[in-house]
């Protein structure tokens, strides 16, 4: 934790770094390696037992982020987006969405032994993580570079703050899924019952925490209830075999929509992200399993497909959209930073749906952040320095 | 509304507990979810206490016992005992506030008072329930059994224990009323000058009682220099952690809550740590402390920096959250059923107790020349005990299986009780002489 807390300090406060490190060092992909390191693969001074007391550090970590996701949706802030853009974000998501879950359903099986429920749920799993990007790069980009291109920036944002909420519907999906009721039920019925159990304990917990925000609170008692909010969720997701990181972002989502302390609210979530967010990568890499070749092979196909599957739709996009025609024809390269959201989706993964196959699909979609980390500071400077249409 | 919210919660713990746990994530998820259930459950049911002028903590220790393993069992024995890191956490926590509302100027204007107050106290609270013990106490069945020399050692270790305090509930109760003023720091001087106390002088007690239990096996001044030794460590390196916060505070400042949780998270650790280092290594079995670590380094930041203001205020930001749950998991870990087999021999040593304290706090602030109204309640304001006690008692048990797990039935039996009047007369005590809502800073914690 201390670890966690000075390389925040370090990753988020210092730029003083040469560029290529920058961009490595600025989304905190270090903290991975140092989980690894930690973990039971090098030095095991995170033994099994340690990493087992930290789990309900790592579900509170996996609700804060939940929360802050879901923060993002306030209706009233996304009607100032064009309905354009808006529909670009769904489209783009849903597209990457689906070109990775396709190929990801059909090669799993190749690569590694696993389940035919498992596959599917890992093919959910990596493809939500695949179809959410993040704008981490352009704060290192040239400030010049950015000011020209503001219009194109600011569909990039809308995109990149949105394109997740596909990927929670798929997560969803995937937990509904469970490969245990899928052996025993038919799939139609678990997830009916998923999302059934989903949607009341979401609904139920909405008004636990409406009732507990009906006044003005103290500045400690918000951070209270915040808290008490992130953890009783998580722990009633996992409890009901839910995804934590869905059950908190709805809440979040809700919360951002009526609570009249939303903004308070966020600036507690906000205040402590970053650790957060450092902590879930040494986590990670605590759980990350690089033993075989065919982790590689299948973290650089699914990277390919990614990156394929992001310049395609960035294209599509463009063309299809007569108002977004002005926009360049590369979006998609603007697009392939991930951010926070997909690894707290691998995370949810890893710990709900424990096992050895998880381990290597977590190996693979870990190599493939990483290869993007080194990737994406190119494609988006080819982006920037691209005219529009 | 608070009700409602306490209905739902309840219907939510319902569920979580009737679910068939698979896998060791679900049973994370119950663990997590019992804690944010306790969190939450604790703080509305301080809000509702609150309509009653009832101070807070009454309410989270209710909300312990009440969702506890003692009645509605949606907390188990399991999960309290899986929650102790927070215990710990919350211990060193409420540790550096406690040093770091010790003011130096105020310790040595009102040091008489402090000395006085410990002392007539110390001996006051040891010589009532010692006394009661050993006249009285072979006439309860719960003790008829022991043999004289037994009933000794029983007395002694029961009047030291009696000597315990809870520094954790004062300052909560100082925090919710934001009382300031000579009756509230006097009070909390002497609480944390004899939470340090006790620890040399259960030593003594456990000396003395192995001398009469198992004759021959110790060394009384061996074992006191051990201890006074391994304190003066303690203090010193609180003092010299406190100046490396201060340096913090000073020269980087920036999320200083976080900072001080992550601290107080790990100090218990690193005292482990260096205790079996020492012990493996240089072949000298040093015991830190943790909580006089945390209290000597809030002490330095608040005497010996300019940081002190800064300090409370970073440590003020998460202490809600941590108090709640110490103080649920406390409520929770009370035995009410030690309570039902001891009652009889539990009110007469916690009356022997009050009495005691009473007597010698009065006297104290004769003696001092405070002010009447001072003198007539200062007694309320030291019935708390909490933490400490339980530890000591457990001590004891270990040392002593023969007697110890009487000793540990009716401690556990005398602190449930002062835990629930306690923090009530100290709230009525600082309402009496005027001191609340006269700190500032501090924002109001009753919204």
């Amino acid at each position: 934790m201390f670890l966690a807390f000075c390389g925040y300090r370090l990753t988020f406060r210092s730029f003083r770094l040469p560029l290529f490190a920058r961009s490595f060092h600025l989304t905190g992909t270090e903290f991975l390696f140092l989980g690894l390191l930690l973990g039971p693969q090098f030095l095991n001074l995170v033994d099994a037992e340690t990493h087992k007391g930290l789990d309900p550090l790592i579900a509170l970590a996996l609700g804060w982020v939940g929360l802050v996701v879901g923060f993002q949706f306030e209706i009233s802030k996304l009607k100032r987006f064009p309905f354009e853009y808006l529909l670009a974000a769904q489209f783009e998501g849903l597209f990457t969405l689906v070109v990775v879950f396709g190929t990801a359903y059909v090669t799993l099986p190749s690569l590694f032994e696993m389940s035919k429920p498992m596959v599917l749920v890992a093919a959910l799993v990596l493809s939500a993580a695949a179809a959410c990007s993040a704008q981490t790069g352009l704060g290192l980009m040239a400030p010049v570079s950015v000011t020209r291109k503001e219009k194109d920036l600011r569909l990039l944002r809308c995109i990149s703050s949105l394109d997740g909420l596909s990927a929670l519907v798929f997560i969803g999906l995937a937990f509904a899924l469970r490969p245990s009721p899928l052996l025993e039920t038919s799939w139609i019925w678990a997830l009916v019952r998923g999302m059934a159990v989903g949607v009341g304990a979401g609904l139920c917990l909405l008004l636990l925490f409406t009732l507990l925000l009906h006044r003005r609170l103290s500045e400690s008692e918000l951070t209270l209830v915040v808290i008490g909010m992130a953890i009783l969720a998580t722990g009633t997701a996992s409890v009901l075999n839910l995804s934590p990181l869905l059950t908190c972002a709805f809440i979040g989502m809700c919360l951002v929509n009526v609570s009249k302390q939303k903004e308070r609210i966020y600036n507690i979530l906000i205040s402590v992200e970053k650790p957060v967010y450092l902590l879930m990568l040494v986590f990670l890499g605590l759980e990350w399993r690089i033993d075989a070749p065919v982790i590689f092979i299948g973290a650089f196909l699914y990277w390919s497909v990614r990156l394929m599957a992001k310049v395609s739709a960035g294209f599509l996009v463009v063309q299809s959209i007569p108002a977004l025609r002005t926009h360049p024809r590369y979006l998609g390269f603007g697009l392939l930073d991930q951010g926070g959201l997909p690894l707290a989706v691998l995370m949810d993964f890893s710990r709900s749906f424990p096992g050895d196959v998880t381990g290597r699909v977590l190996g693979v979609a870990l190599v493939a952040v990483i290869l993007n980390d080194l990737a994406s500071p190119y494609f988006l400077g080819r982006f920037l320095k691209e005219k529009g249409n | 509304m608070y009700l409602l919210a306490l209905v739902v919660l309840g219907g939510f713990a319902f569920l979580s507990s009737r679910m068939p746990l698979e896998s060791s994530w679900q049973r994370t998820g119950l663990v997590n979810a019992s804690l944010g259930f306790l969190m939450l459950t604790a703080y509305a049911c301080a809000r509702v206490f609150s309509l009653f002028r009832l101070p807070l903590i009454s309410g989270y220790i209710f909300a312990g016992i009440l969702f506890g393993p003692q009645a509605l069992q949606f907390v188990t024995q399991t999960m309290v005992r899986d929650l102790r890191l927070i215990d710990e956490l919350a211990l060193n926590f409420i540790a550096l506030s406690a040093g770091g509302m010790l003011r130096m100027s105020f310790l040595v204007r009102r040091g008489k008072a402090i000395f006085l107050n410990v002392a007539l106290q110390t001996v006051a609270a040891f010589t009532a329930v010692f006394l009661f013990v050993l006249l009285a106490g072979s006439g309860f069945e719960f003790m008829g059994h022991l043999s004289p020399l037994e009933i000794l050692a029983f007395a002694i270790l029961l009047g030291v224990t009696a000597v315990a305090r809870s520094p954790s509930s004062a300052i909560a109760i100082i925090s919710e009323t934001r009382s300031e003023g000579t009756f509230t720091e006097t009070v909390l001087g002497v609480t944390v000058v004899v939470d340090v106390l006790i620890i040399i002088l259960f030593t003594m007690a456990l000396t003395i009682a192995e001398m009469l239990l198992l004759p021959g096996q110790a060394m009384m001044l061996r074992a006191i220099g051990g201890v006074s030794l391994n304190v003066l460590a303690a203090l010193l390196m609180g003092a010299i952690i406190g100046k490396a916060i201060a340096i913090y505070i000073d020269r980087a400042g920036y999320d200083l809550p976080l900072f001080l949780l992550l601290f107080a998270f790990s100090v218990t650790k690193c005292a482990f740590w260096l205790n079996h280092y020492t012990q493996e290594y240089v072949g000298f079995a040093l015991e830190l402390e943790p909580l006089l670590i945390c209290m000597s380094a809030g002490f330095t930041v608040q005497n010996f920096s300019r940081t002190g203001r800064d300090f409370m205020e970073g440590l003020d930001r998460f202490s809600l959250p941590i108090y709640i749950l110490f103080f649920a998991l406390a409520g929770a870990s009370l035995d009410l059923q030690a309570l039902g087999n001891t009652w009889p021999l539990a009110v007469g040593l916690t009356l022997m107790r009050a009495g005691g304290i009473f007597g010698a706090a009065w006297l104290a602030a004769r003696l001092c020349r405070d002010p009447h109204r001072h003198g007539t309640v200062a007694g309320m304001a030291y019935l708390t005990q909490a933490g400490v006690a339980i530890g000591l008692a457990q001590l004891a048990q270990r040392q002593f299986p023969e007697i110890g797990v009487y000793l540990l039935t009716i401690v556990l039996a005398v602190i449930t009780i002062n835990q629930i009047v306690g923090p009530v007369t100290f709230k009525a005590a600082l309402e009496f002489v005027g001191e609340t809502g006269k700190r500032r800073g501090s924002e109001v914690r009753e919204g």
